[in-house]
């Protein structure tokens, strides 16, 4: 029915009611006039007023008016609709009339209480009844929507407040879901040891309801879960939860605790408030609820994501530390196969982003990898590398003994495969042994790790060069099922000088190479070396070990673009090796043999494409020098020859075979290439990566399996974890023992490694930044097999009809207020702290003693931290008080000290506070009412030497008082949590200025809020001690369970229409909806609104470019009434 | 009703503001103010939507041309809107109203936008006096009122009168 029907039968006939609200608006407003005003505004047909409108003889004045004077509309002027807007439509309808012929006009909230004028107040609030009046008549006979509702209730929060409504709303027979982000429930409570006033044990009165909230039928328990969404509305929440992964199976974990002896990682205690350590696989508290473990796994530590294999760096470093030498080793041996070759020549990007360096040094991880290697040389550990478990019968052939072939070989081996390498040198190993000099990588090293290869059955022939006699690349193809071609990159590249092929110019991977296969090469006196990467080190530190004794490395930039790892270049420098920098040949003079070198001189000018500045040459600072020998190391490529005429695998032309960087395939079918020969130069752990790259795509090809997905993180990425490194004292890396310089005229090793001792004491310096380190000896003990490292975060969707949020609070931060000298001074102690050490369970069983050194013989406690404070919290924390006095009592009787309480004002107004108080002061407490300037420790006078000393006025003696005390508490207020905000807009909820939860009214509702269905329980409302946190869970619960037994919920008609004739279906407002409550018929080619999923916002009302859309109870005209009535009359 | 052009009211001018508060956010924030017994100029009189995303910026032209001197928009702050994202609607509309205006020649001050959240009852006060001061200075608003404006409602079309033959001749 539209205005223009209801008019028909009469213009609409008004009743005004304008309230005195007792003096609260008559104070203000002459409510007389504007009763004689509202009687000359249109179709008003009687103007009253009362003292108390929403009183029941006020309601029954409308509702007498409505019967007797036919009334079909009605204003009352008085507080805000927010207030009574309810209370009055339920009085019209009683009266036969529709609710929704009425309108409040807002003269308390908005006039009399905010107006200094009465004159202006009175103008004011008729202007409001004037808008009213004139509103309502165009109001539409509505009916409220009734929606049913799902009984479900979902509880946010286990603590005492969310375990209280839990258990109050399961005991009436619905089903609640309590979802708790710990692993445990208890919250707060369960930290304390009592409890005021009556000094009741915490745990004692708590675990008996986290039982029952354990073994409650209705009650479906969620820990270490979060909520992630919730959508719907009242009676009809639909809710995503996140349940954490906990690494151990709720349902099969019993709480024995053997893992936690095993587990190999100790953190800070969070439950402890940081003073104690627990164990990377921890329960809270004895007592938890549910009573299973939890692993702490952050995610992959920096070591081991910027490790292109990913070690577990953390794992076997950790392990070293505890002297778990055979456990280290296989976690070493699950990723790598050749620990004594990488701990000693890696150049370990794990070292380079390892957390610690924020500290003081990274942790030597490779060092410390090549301890566990010289453990087993030493003690003759007999070692399988994982070997299958059963054979295939596919076979692959790796071109090249290198690390790449040797690792893909590995790996294919590992999942049974049989491999066979075919390597053109008479050695193994590639780089490995002829580009890497002995002094650095020994011989029998690397041949003593190639040996456990071949011991699985990884096949090496040795002198079979592919591309000669008959071994062609095709016929290797053909014979077997996938090639992985892995030839490196051997090849020198050339100066291109003048003088570059007189004998004794080397190339230096040549000279490395016949060096490292025995042959006896003599070098003069005076030997230059060109180049800047390791191998020029290598060729420079070779080159004084076979005769030379002049050394010198010339490089055409600085020092700081050298390639070579700093630590080579500064044992190269302690060897006496010389660095000629911005300097190039320009030409190799002689006749058959190189006598002298023209350099010439460069500069650094703009960079080029690998970004380093590029050098320049300087015209005419030629120079020449005198020598014996060049060597030359400027690089390597690859030989392509072995690919063949037949076989038509795709080069680039930087001289590289081609292959896709995520899969390593070729063009060819079934051959796949990767390490130097496909990159170019690079380090040892990018060719074992490629390796083990190839590996995994060969057994997706020879299982027809999609070789593309899922491998972007094969390589070395970067770590998400990060890791607090505030307040850890430096300690410098062990540094790794080397021989003397005397001795190194010969081949000898240069590092010795380090010793049992040394290795510990470098491992214990790890941060164990992921806190579990993956060291899997957990799983190892748990006898009902419950630990999963698989586990993965899982989502519950849920249903319910209504929202409990119940999330307490957050202790504010002492560091805050630095005069209190928190985290300056040891025994400065927040409240929280002292409660776990006085809880018989905490970190000192109970007793209070100062860092090991005995009883404080006097302690002062400051309250009001953090509460009471202009410059951080104005409000009054409430419990402060009342838990500082008892922890005055418990200090006093557990040491026996000289106990200060310093106050502002004593605040006990609850049940039993007030004698609590009384006693206290019976035992002797010191009270002193002042608030506390400082804490210090400058002495003044011998008795305050060592002491903290406390200054604050006694205001009731009028003096300044210094009181020396041995600790210091401070009684910490309570601060709304750091997420509220965010949590609050994921239930559609507002927070105060403060931050805490607002409720719809602080005094008649302060459980409720402005989202219908979400209700609020204990300290995250505000701050409150725990009998008003049961009280007020019980009122939530009250509220939900109100609803749920309703049954329906009756929703405001507010929603948007489409009047069809006037859509010309431009389709403006379907997007305009945020809850897609708008759809396009396209048979009818206009827009239609569900009314089921419409919340009544009005924005695409107000988008509507022809008016068709309209949203009832706010129409344009209704409006635009309004504010005609509000600019007509004053 | 007080006439704009007689110099001497100008001299005691008051403007007269029309405000538009969505319910969840700045209605609630002036509830709060007045339960807390701020006290702010009385020149603004409220008018409520559910949200500030219902603002047509039609409300604002009409509340003008009926003889307001300014328009105050209230609604909440960004990311807390009780419907998601009304509020950024009404922004998009209120900048585009704000330079509609000016090429009108109505004064920028004249039409405010602020982002009020339920506890904020002090900025609801601070806003109006504001408002109401910079108002002071601007003087009213003096747009020319059509002639035989009776109290209807919008839509009703005036009568349009056809002249038939003649033209321009």
């Amino acid at each position: 029915m539209s205005e223009f029907d209801i008019r028909s039968n009469g213009s609409p006939r008004i009743g005004v009611y304008v309230c005195h609200c007792g003096i609260n608006i008559s104070a203000k407003v002459d409510v007389a006039a504007a009763v004689e005003f509202a009687k000359t505004l249109p179709n008003v047909v009687i103007a009253r007023d009362y003292k108390f409108m929403c009183s029941d003889p006020g309601q029954d004045t409308i509702q007498k008016d409505i019967r007797e004077m036919s009334l079909d509309r009605v204003v009352v002027a008085s507080c805000s609709p927010l207030m009574h807007e309810a209370t009055f439509r339920r009085a019209t309808m009683e009266a036969g009339q529709n609710q929704f012929f009425f309108q409040m006009a807002n003269i308390r909230e908005h006039v009399s209480w905010v107006t200094a004028d009465g004159d202006k107040a009175t103008e004011k609030a008729k202007a409001l009844i004037g808008a009213a009046v004139r509103r309502v008549a165009l109001h539409e006979p509505l009916e409220q929507r009734k929606v049913a509702v799902k009984p479900d209730v979902l509880v946010v929060g286990g603590g005492i407040s969310g375990i209280h409504a839990a258990l109050t709303v399961a005991n009436s027979g619905k089903n609640v879901y309590l979802v708790e982000r710990e692993p445990t429930i208890g919250g707060h409570m369960a930290k304390f040891d009592k409890t005021f006033p009556t000094l009741d044990c915490s745990a004692c009165i708590l675990t008996p309801k986290m039982t029952s909230v354990r073994s409650h039928p209705n009650i479906t328990l969620m820990t270490y879960s979060e909520v992630q969404s919730v959508g719907g509305y009242v009676g009809n929440f639909e809710v995503d939860i996140r349940r954490k992964a906990r690494y151990v199976d709720e349902k099969l974990c019993t709480g024995c605790g053997e893992c936690v002896k095993a587990c190999s990682v100790e953190v800070l205690s969070e439950f402890d408030e940081g003073l104690s350590k627990r164990k990377a696989i921890y329960r809270p508290f004895p007592q938890a609820v549910p009573n299973v473990f939890a692993i702490s796994r952050k995610g992959t530590p920096p070591c081991q994501s910027v490790c292109a294999i990913h070690q577990n760096a953390q794992g076997y470093v950790t392990l070293i530390g505890l002297g778990k030498y055979k456990e280290a080793l296989e976690v070493i041996l699950r990723d790598n196969p050749l620990p004594a070759v990488c701990g000693r020549i890696c150049t370990h990007p794990c070292s380079v982003a390892c957390t610690r360096s924020k500290v003081d040094d990274p942790i030597n991880i490779p060092g410390l990898k090549r301890f566990i290697a010289d453990w087993v040389f030493k003690n003759k550990v007999d070692y399988q590398l994982p070997g299958p478990e059963r054979e295939r019968l596919e076979r692959i052939a790796i071109v090249g003994a290198g690390p790449a072939g040797l690792m893909c070989a590995y790996e294919l081996r590992k999942r049974g495969y049989q491999t066979e390498i075919f390597e053109a040198l008479p050695v193994a190993g590639g780089m490995l042994a002829v580009g890497i000099p002995d002094f650095r990588l020994p011989k029998g090293v690397l041949i003593s790790e190639i040996r456990k290869l071949e011991e699985i059955g990884v096949r090496i022939n040795l002198n079979s060069r592919v591309g000669q006699n008959g071994l062609s690349l095709r016929h290797l193809r053909e014979s077997f099922d996938a090639v992985f071609i892995a030839t490196g990159a051997h090849q020198e590249n050339k100066l291109k000088v003048p003088g570059e092929d007189l004998s004794s110019v080397w190339g230096g991977i040549d000279f490395l190479r016949r060096v490292s296969l025995g042959e006896r090469i003599r070098l003069g006196k005076r030997v230059m070396v060109v180049g800047g990467g390791n191998s020029a080190i290598d060729a420079a530190r070779t080159a004084l070990r076979m005769g030379a004794t002049e050394v010198s490395v010339v490089y055409r930039r600085t020092r700081a673009e050298m390639p070579a790892d700093p630590d080579e270049i500064k044992e190269a420098e302690r060897e006496g090796i010389h660095f000629d920098f911005l300097t190039t040949p320009k030409a190799f003079l002689g006749e058959k043999w190189v006598t002298a070198v023209e350099f010439l001189k460069m500069k650094l000018g703009a960079p080029d494409e690998s970004w380093r500045p590029r050098p320049v040459p300087i015209p005419g600072s030629e120079y020449v020098t005198t020598c014996d020998d060049v060597i030359v190391t400027i690089g390597q490529e690859s030989d392509l020859r072995i690919i063949g005429k037949d076989m038509s695998v795709e080069t680039s032309n930087r001289g590289t075979i081609i292959a896709d960087p995520l899969t390593l395939a070729t063009n060819v079918e079934g051959v796949f290439a990767g390490g130097d020969c496909v990159s170019g130069p690079e380090i040892v752990v990018t060719a074992l990566s490629a390796g083990r790259k190839a590996a995994i795509s060969i057994h997706r090809y020879l299982n027809s399996l999609d070789i593309h997905m899922g491998r972007e993180l094969e390589g070395a990425f970067e770590s998400t974890i990060v890791t607090d490194t505030e307040g850890y004292l430096v300690k410098k890396r062990v540094p790794m023992p080397a021989i003397g310089l005397e001795q190194r005229k010969t081949f000898q090793e240069v590092h010795i490694g380090y010793n049992e001792e040394q290795a510990r004491e470098e491992a214990s310096r790890c941060l164990a930044c992921a806190e579990c380190c993956d060291c899997e000896l957990c799983a190892a003990v748990c006898e009902p097999k419950a630990i999963n490292y698989r586990m993965e975060d899982q989502i519950e969707k849920i249903k319910v009809g209504s929202i409990i949020l119940a999330t307490g609070f957050k202790a504010f931060n002492a560091e805050r207020i630095p005069r209190y000298g928190y985290g300056k001074y040891s025994n400065v102690y927040t409240s929280l702290e002292v409660e776990r050490m006085l809880n018989a369970a905490g970190p000192s069983g109970g007793q209070i003693s100062l860092n090991g050194s005995g009883k404080p013989r006097t302690v002062g406690i400051i309250h009001c931290v953090g509460s009471r404070d202009e410059t951080t919290n104005r409000y009054c924390s409430r419990v402060c008080c009342m838990y500082s006095l008892k922890l005055a009592h418990l200090i006093k009787e557990r040491t026996e000290a000289e106990v200060y309480n310093f106050y502002i004002d004593m605040r006990t107004p609850g049940k039993g506070y007030e004698e609590f108080w009384d006693k206290l002061l019976q035992e002797g407490v010191h009270m002193i009412r002042g608030r506390v300037a400082e804490v210090t420790d400058w002495a003044m006078t011998k008795e305050e030497e060592g002491k903290l000393i406390i200054r604050a006025e006694d205001t009731l003696i009028g003096v300044v008082r210094r009181i020396p005390v041995d600790m210091v508490v401070l009684s910490v207020g309570l601060e709304p949590r750091p997420d509220a905000e965010e949590v609050g807009r994921l239930f559609n909820i507002s927070c105060s200025k403060e931050g805490w939860f607002l409720e719809r009214h602080p005094k008649l509702a302060p459980v409720s809020t402005f989202t219908d269905g979400v209700f609020l329980a204990g300290a995250c409302q505000g701050p409150k001690d725990i009998p008003d946190c049961v009280a007020q869970a019980g009122a939530a619960a009250a509220e939900a369970l109100a609803l749920a037994d309703k049954g329906f919920v009756e929703l405001e008609p507010n929603t948007a229409f489409i009047t069809e004739d006037r859509c010309s279906g431009c389709k403006t407002c379907i997007a305009m909806c945020p809850f897609t409550a708008i759809a396009f018929n396209a048979k009818e080619g206009t827009s239609e609104i569900n009314e089921a999923l419409c919340k009544g916002c009005g924005t695409c009302v107000a988008a509507c470019p022809s008016g068709a859309a309209q949203q009832h109870m706010f129409t344009d005209k209704q409006i635009c009434e309004e504010i005609e009535g509000i600019l007509s009359y004053v | 009703m007080f006439d704009t052009h007689d110099p001497e009211t100008r001299k005691t001018f008051e403007p007269r503001i029309v405000a538009f508060f969505c319910n969840w956010c700045t209605y609630t924030a002036a509830d709060l103010a007045g339960t807390s017994r701020m006290t702010y100029e009385p020149n603004v009189r409220v008018v409520r939507l559910m949200c500030s995303g219902r603002l047509d910026p039609q409300f604002v032209l009409h509340a003008f041309r009926q003889g307001c001197d300014g328009v105050l928009i209230g609604g909440c702050h960004s990311g807390d809107c009780h419907y998601q994202e009304g509020n950024h609607k009404a922004f998009r509309r209120y900048t585009l109203l704000k330079r509609l205006l000016t090429q009108m020649g109505i004064e920028e001050e004249r039409l405010r936008l602020e982002w009020i959240s339920a506890s904020e009852g002090d900025k609801v006060r601070s806003v109006i006096n504001e408002m109401c001061e910079q108002l002071r200075r601007l003087g009213p608003l003096r747009l020319e009122r059509r002639p035989e404006l009776r109290h209807t409602s919008v839509n009703q079309p005036d009568r349009v009168t056809v002249e038939v033959g003649g033209g321009s001749q």
